[in-house]
C-alpha cells in the first residue's frame, strides 16, 4: 500500500502523458489543459492557504501579474510570450514580497479582505495604465506558437509535476511544520521562537509564484488577456478558493479533485441542453451540499465519503 | 476659489454625503454579521439584489412606491436570512474544519443560486422602477434668485438618504435599548463571555443573520428608485460592504455610519479631482489602509475619545 | 476514491460522445452566448433573434431541404468557456461554421481558434476594431467596426449642431475604450476641442461628481459610450444638475436600446445616439422583425437582436452557395456573400487595415416623445430631427 501510494503521483503522471498520444479530440485537451492549469493554481494556494492558514482572496492578483508579464514582453518588448513564464517569476516574486510586507501583518479574515483588495486595486491600476497595458483594449498574441494542443498540454503538465513535487517536498520539510504550526496557533509557534512573519511570506512567495507561472502559460495558450479577465475576482481569486476547499484543504491531491470538478464538471453540466442558464442554479447547490456534508472537501473528509457510499450501497 | 469650482466642490461633497448615507446602510448589514459570526458573507450583495425584485414586482403589480416597499422586502429578507443561517450555515460553522473559511463556499454557492434564479425567473432585462420624481430635484437657485453658484439636491436621493437615516437610528436603538440587542452586541464582543452570562448565543446569530438581511434588504429597496437592477448586480456591493465594515470597525453601527460617509465623500473627491477611473483604486487603497492602520476602524479612534458606543 | 473517479471518468466520456448524434436531413447549429452575467441582456435578445429567424427559414423549407437544429450553449462572457464551446464544436461536432458569441474579450477568443483549426467565424454584434485587422482568414464581421460607430453622428454633428467643443464620458471596457478613442481622432478632424475625456467604471451609482465637472468645463456636445444601463443613469443626473449642452450624444449599445427610454423617462427626450440600425429603416424585413420581436417580447429589438436575426438568413444564403459543406467551401462562400438583409446590404471586404469586414452606414437616432426616432443620414430618417434642443430649465 505504501509502495503504491509512493508511486501513485508518477503513475499518474505517467498515464495523463500518454493521453495526447491516444487521439483526444482537441476539445478534451483543451478541458484537459484548464483541469491541469488550475491544478497548479489550487496547488500553489493551499500552500499558503491550506497548510499555512493565510486564506487568500486576490490569487488573482499574482495569475494577472504573471499574465501580464508574459503580455508585455510581448506586446512592448518584440520578444515571444514564453520569456513571460521565466521573467514572472522574478516580478512575481518581488510582487509578492511588497503585498507581503503590506498584508502578512493582518490576520484571518482581514488577511483575506486585503488581499481581495489587492486583487481589485491591481485590476483598475491595470485598466489605466493604458501606456503599459493597454489598458481594457488588453493585449492579443497575434500568433499563438502551436496550433496543435499537444505541446501546450506538455508544458502545462510539467508545471504541475514541478508544482506537486515542490510542496510535497516543502510540506514534508522543516518549513512544512512551521507552516502548519503558523496555521494552528500563530501565537504559540511565535512563542516558540518561530519567525511568523519570515515563514508566512516564504509561503506566500512560493504560492505567488506558481500562480503567476499558471497566469503566464494562460496568455501563451489564450492568447488574449485583459484586465477584467486574468485580475477578475470571481473568476479566478473565489474559484481558486473553490477548488481546493472542495477538493480538501491541505492535501496534495485536493485541488487535483477539486479543479476536476470545478472545471470538467462545471463543464459537463453546462453543456446538459435542457438546463439552458439555469446550470448555475444546479451547480451552486452541488457546491452547497458539499460543502455541508463534506466540510474538508473531498480528499479531506474521504472517510465520511466512503461510509456515506458504503451506506448507500448497503441500503 | 471661483465660482464655477466652488459649485464643483460643493456639488461633490452633497453627492459624496448622500452616497455614503446609502453606503451606509449596505455596510450595517454586513458589519452585523461578521461581528457576530465572524464570517465573510459573499451572498450579501445577492440579498440585495432579491429585496430589489420583491420593490420591482410591488411596483409593477400594485404600483406600489419602493419606498414603502422597504416595509414588505425588509421582513420577507428577515425571514429569508434566518432560514439561511439555520438551514445552511449554522451547519456548516458548527463543524470543526481545518479552515473556518470554508464557508465561504456556502456563501458563494448561495449567491450564485440566488442570481441564477432571478435570471431564471426575470431574464436578465434591465429592470427599473421609473417613478415620475426620479429626477426631479431642489435648486439653490430657486430659493435665492441671485445665487452665483447653482447646487442640486435630488428628491430621490435625498428621500433615500433620510429612510436610510432613519432606519440606522430605529436600529441603534434596538441595540442600545433592547434586551435582544444588548445580547447580540454582547456575542459580537466576546461570543465566549456571552455564552458564559446565559446569552443564547445559537439564537443571538440567527436573528443576527436575519437582520443583516433585512438592512441591506431595506437598502436595496432605497436604491432602486435611483438606480436599476438586473440579477448580477450583486457583486459591486458586496464589495463596497466589505470596505465600510473594515473602515468603521467590525459590529459597529457607528462606525458602519462614519464609515460609510467618508467611503461616499472620498469616492466623489476621487472622481472629480483624480478622475472616476481610478474612484474604485481609491476605494481599496483606503480600505487596505484602514486595515493597516487602523484595525479597529474609525470606532476605535472615537472610543480612544470616549465617544463612540 | 477508485469508484468515485471512475465516475467522473464515466460522465466525461458521456459528455464527450453523446452530442455526436448526427441526424442527415437536418443542420445542427450551436450558437456560443453569454446567456448568465452581466451581458446576459444581450445574449438573450440575440438569442430571440436568432430562433425567430431560425424558424422562419424552417418554415420555408430550410436550407437545401435541410431543417436547421438551433442550439446555444452558456458561456457566462469568460473567455476560456466561450474557447471551449468552440473547440467543441469544431472537433467534436464538426460543425463547419460558428456564428455568435458577444462580449470582444469572448470574440477575440473564438476568433484566435476558428483561424487556427481554419473554420470559417462570423462576428454578430462585437465591435472592437482590432477582430477583424489581425490578417485572420476565416473571421468575418457583420457588424460595422467601432471606430465607425459614430460615423452617423460626426456627419450630424458636422452639418447640423457644428460645434465647437467636446467632452467624452466612456466606460472602462474594450467597447467604451475603443468608442472614445475613436471619437477624438474623430474630433481632431472636425476641429472640435476635447475639454474632457473621462472613464468610469461600469455600473457606478453616481455620476454626479463627474457631471459636475463636465457642466463647469461648458462643452457644446457631450458624448457618451456605455454598454449598459449607466447610459440612463447618466442622463437622469444631467437632467438633474440641469447641464445645457447643445447636444447630448450617446455612442451606441446602452444608449440604443429600449431600456434607456424606459429607465431614464423624460430626461432621455431629445438624446441622439449612434446606431446600427433602427427598427424604422428601410431594408426589406426590417420592420416586420421588430414588429414581430415586438409582439412577442414586448420591446422593439436593438441593432444586436437585428444583426443576429439577419446573420441566420446570411448562414442560409452561404450555405445555399457553398458546394458541399466544408469550412473552406463554406468560407469562400461566405466572402462571395453580397446580399440584402433586415439589417442591410451585406458584403465583407478587405479595406483600410480591416479584412472580411462589413461595412454600412451607422444611423443616428433621437429620443423623441419616448419613442425612438430615426434622423439621419436623412434618406433614412422617419423623422426630422429637433436642434436645437431646449434647456432643462425650459421642458415641463
Amino acid at each position: 500500500m505504501g509502495q503504491m501510494k509512493r508511486y501513485a503521483p508518477l503513475a499518474i503522471l505517467g498515464l495523463l502523458a500518454i493521453l495526447p498520444l491516444v487521439g483526444l479530440s482537441t476539445y478534451a485537451l483543451h478541458i484537459l489543459i484548464m483541469v491541469i492549469m488550475w491544478s497548479v493554481i489550487g496547488m500553489a494556494w493551499n500552500l499558503l492557504g491550506g497548510y499555512c492558514g493565510q486564506v487568500s482572496f486576490g490569487h488573482a492578483a499574482f495569475f494577472g501579474v504573471g499574465a501580464y508579464t508574459a503580455g508585455i514582453v510581448y506586446s512592448k518588448g518584440g520578444a515571444s510570450a514564453w520569456w513571460g513564464m521565466p521573467l514572472s517569476i522574478v516580478f512575481v516574486s518581488a510582487f509578492a514580497m511588497v503585498i507581503g510586507f503590506i498584508c502578512l501583518r493582518l490576520r484571518g479574515p482581514f488577511f483575506a479582505l486585503a488581499t481581495l483588495a489587492i486583487g481589485v486595486i491591481l485590476r483598475v491600476t491595470a485598466e489605466n495604465l493604458t501606456g503599459l497595458t493597454d489598458g481594457d483594449l488588453g493585449i492579443m498574441i497575434r500568433e499563438r506558437t502551436w496550433v496543435e494542443k499537444t505541446w501546450y498540454f506538455y508544458v502545462i503538465l510539467i508545471l504541475a509535476a514541478i508544482t506537486f513535487y515542490l510542496v510535497k517536498k516543502v510540506i514534508e520539510s522543516r518549513l512544512g511544520y512551521y507552516f502548519v504550526a503558523v496555521r494552528e496557533d500563530q501565537d504559540a509557534a511565535e512563542s516558540l521562537g518561530i519567525n511568523t512573519t519570515l515563514y508566512k511570506t516564504i509561503a506566500l512567495c512560493l504560492s505567488a509564484v506558481f500562480t503567476g507561472l499558471a497566469g503566464a502559460f494562460y496568455t501563451n495558450y489564450m492568447g488574449y488577456i485583459d484586465p477584467k479577465v486574468v485580475f477578475a475576482l470571481h473568476d479566478i481569486s473565489i474559484v481558486t478558493i473553490m477548488i481546493v476547499m472542495i477538493g480538501g484543504v491541505a492535501t496534495f491531491w485536493g485541488p487535483v479533485i477539486g479543479s476536476v470538478i470545478m472545471v470538467l464538471l462545471a463543464e459537463v453540466i453546462r453543456s446538459i441542453p435542457k438546463l439552458g442558464a439555469a446550470h448555475h442554479t444546479f451547480f451552486g447547490i452541488l457546491l452547497i451540499v458539499i460543502i455541508i456534508f463534506l466540510p474538508n472537501g473531498i480528499m479531506g473528509d474521504m472517510p465520511k465519503l466512503r461510509r456515506i457510499l458504503r451506506m448507500g450501497k448497503s441500503s | 476659489m471661483s465660482s464655477p469650482q466652488l459649485e464643483v466642490l460643493l456639488q461633490t461633497l452633497i453627492s459624496g454625503l448622500l452616497l455614503g448615507g446609502l453606503y451606509a446602510l449596505i455596510g450595517i448589514g454586513m458589519t452585523l454579521i461578521m461581528g457576530v459570526m465572524k464570517i465573510i458573507n459573499l451572498a450579501h450583495g445577492e440579498l440585495m439584489m432579491v429585496a430589489m425584485y420583491i420593490a420591482y414586482g410591488l411596483f409593477t403589480l400594485f404600483h406600489l412606491d419602493p419606498y414603502l416597499a422597504v416595509f414588505i422586502a425588509a421582513p420577507a429578507l428577515f425571514i429569508l436570512g434566518v432560514l439561511l443561517q439555520k438551514f445552511l450555515i449554522n451547519p456548516v460553522l458548527k463543524v470543526d474544519s481545518i479552515l473556518p473559511e470554508n464557508q465561504v463556499i456556502l456563501t458563494v454557492g448561495i449567491g450564485m443560486v440566488l442570481a441564477n434564479l432571478a435570471t431564471v425567473f426575470f431574464t436578465s432585462d434591465y429592470r427599473s422602477t421609473p417613478v415620475d420624481y426620479a429626477t426631479k430635484a431642489w435648486y439653490l437657485s430657486d430659493f435665492w434668485k441671485s445665487s452665483p453658484i447653482e447646487l442640486s439636491l435630488s428628491y430621490a436621493w435625498s428621500m433615500s438618504f433620510l429612510i436610510a437615516v432613519a432606519i440606522t437610528i430605529a436600529l441603534w436603538f434596538f441595540l442600545a435599548r433592547t434586551d435582544t440587542g444588548k445580547s447580540i452586541r454582547a456575542t459580537a464582543q466576546d461570543n465566549d463571555a456571552a455564552l458564559l452570562m446565559g446569552v443564547n448565543v445559537g439564537k443571538m446569530r440567527v436573528i443576527t443573520f436575519g437582520l443583516g438581511s433585512a438592512l441591506v434588504g431595506a437598502a436595496g429597496c432605497l436604491f432602486i428608485p435611483i438606480y436599476y437592477l438586473y440579477p448580477d448586480l450583486g457583486g459591486q456591493f458586496t464589495l463596497i460592504a466589505f470596505v465600510i465594515t473594515i473602515l468603521g470597525g467590525l459590529g459597529s453601527t457607528v462606525g458602519a455610519i462614519i464609515g460609510g460617509l467618508i467611503l461616499g465623500v472620498f469616492e466623489s473627491l476621487t472622481a472629480t479631482y483624480v478622475g472616476m477611473g481610478w474612484a474604485p483604486v481609491g476605494r481599496f487603497v483606503i480600505f487596505v489602509a484602514a486595515l493597516i492602520f487602523i484595525p479597529g476602524g474609525v470606532v476605535s479612534l472615537l472610543r480612544r475619545q470616549k465617544w463612540g458606543k | 476514491m477508485r469508484r468515485f473517479t471512475f465516475c467522473l471518468a464515466v460522465i466525461f466520456l458521456v459528455s464527450l460522445f453523446s452530442s455526436t448524434l448526427f441526424a442527415a436531413d437536418t443542420f445542427n447549429l450551436v450558437i456560443p452566448l453569454p446567456l448568465t452575467g452581466k451581458q446576459a441582456k444581450f445574449g438573450e435578445m440575440q438569442k430571440r433573434s436568432y430562433e425567430m429567424a431560425v424558424e422562419e427559414i424552417n418554415a420555408k423549407g430550410g436550407v437545401k431541404k435541410k431543417k436547421i437544429v438551433l442550439s446555444f450553449e452558456d458561456s457566462g462572457a469568460k473567455p476560456e468557456t466561450a474557447r471551449a464551446i468552440v473547440e467543441k464544436l469544431i472537433d467534436v461536432k464538426k460543425q463547419p461554421i460558428i456564428v455568435g458569441e458577444y462580449t470582444s474579450a469572448c470574440a477575440k477568443a473564438v476568433a484566435a481558434v476558428a483561424e487556427e483549426r481554419k473554420t470559417p467565424y462570423l462576428v454578430v454584434a462585437s465591435a472592437d476594431d482590432n477582430i477583424t485587422q489581425q490578417n485572420y482568414k476565416y473571421v468575418f464581421r457583420q457588424n460595422a467596426v467601432n471606430a465607425h460607430y459614430s460615423d452617423g453622428v460626426l456627419d450630424f454633428l458636422k452639418k447640423v449642431v457644428k460645434p465647437q467643443t467636446i467632452a467624452i464620458l466612456y466606460e472602462s471596457s474594450a467597447f467604451g475604450t475603443s468608442g472614445a478613442d475613436a471619437m477624438v481622432k474623430d474630433a481632431g478632424k472636425l476641429g472640435m476641442k476635447i475639454l474632457l475625456k473621462e472613464k468610469y467604471e461600469a455600473g457606478s451609482v453616481d455620476f454626479k461628481p463627474i457631471l459636475s465637472k463636465v457642466k463647469a468645463a461648458q462643452p457644446d456636445v457631450i458624448y457618451m459610450v456605455s454598454y449598459v444601463m449607466d447610459a440612463s443613469l447618466l442622463m437622469k443626473q444631467i437632467k438633474e444638475l440641469r447641464i445645457d449642452a447643445k447636444l447630448f450624444a450617446g455612442g451606441a449599445a446602452g444608449f440604443a436600446i429600449p431600456e434607456f427610454i424606459d429607465n431614464a423617462k423624460d430626461a432621455a427626450d431629445y438624446v441622439i445616439s449612434a446606431t446600427l440600425w433602427t427598427p424604422q429603416v428601410k431594408f426589406a424585413g426590417a420592420k416586420e422583425y421588430a414588429e414581430k420581436y415586438k409582439a412577442k417580447y414586448k420591446d422593439y429589438p436593438s441593432y444586436h437582436g437585428a444583426s443576429a436575426y439577419s446573420a441566420m438568413y446570411v448562414l442560409k444564403d452561404t450555405l445555399e452557395r457553398a458546394k458541399d459543406w466544408t469550412q473552406d467551401r463554406i468560407r469562400d462562400s461566405l466572402k462571395a456573400t453580397d446580399m440584402k438583409t433586415a439589417f442591410g446590404p451585406i458584403r465583407f471586404e478587405d479595406k483600410e487595415g480591416y479584412q472580411n469586414q462589413n461595412f454600412m452606414d451607422t444611423l443616428v437616432l433621437q429620443v423623441q416623445k419616448g419613442e425612438f426616432e430615426t434622423i439621419w443620414p436623412q434618406q433614412y430618417a422617419s423623422k426630422k430631427y429637433i436642434y436645437p434642443i431646449p434647456k432643462w430649465r425650459e421642458r415641463k
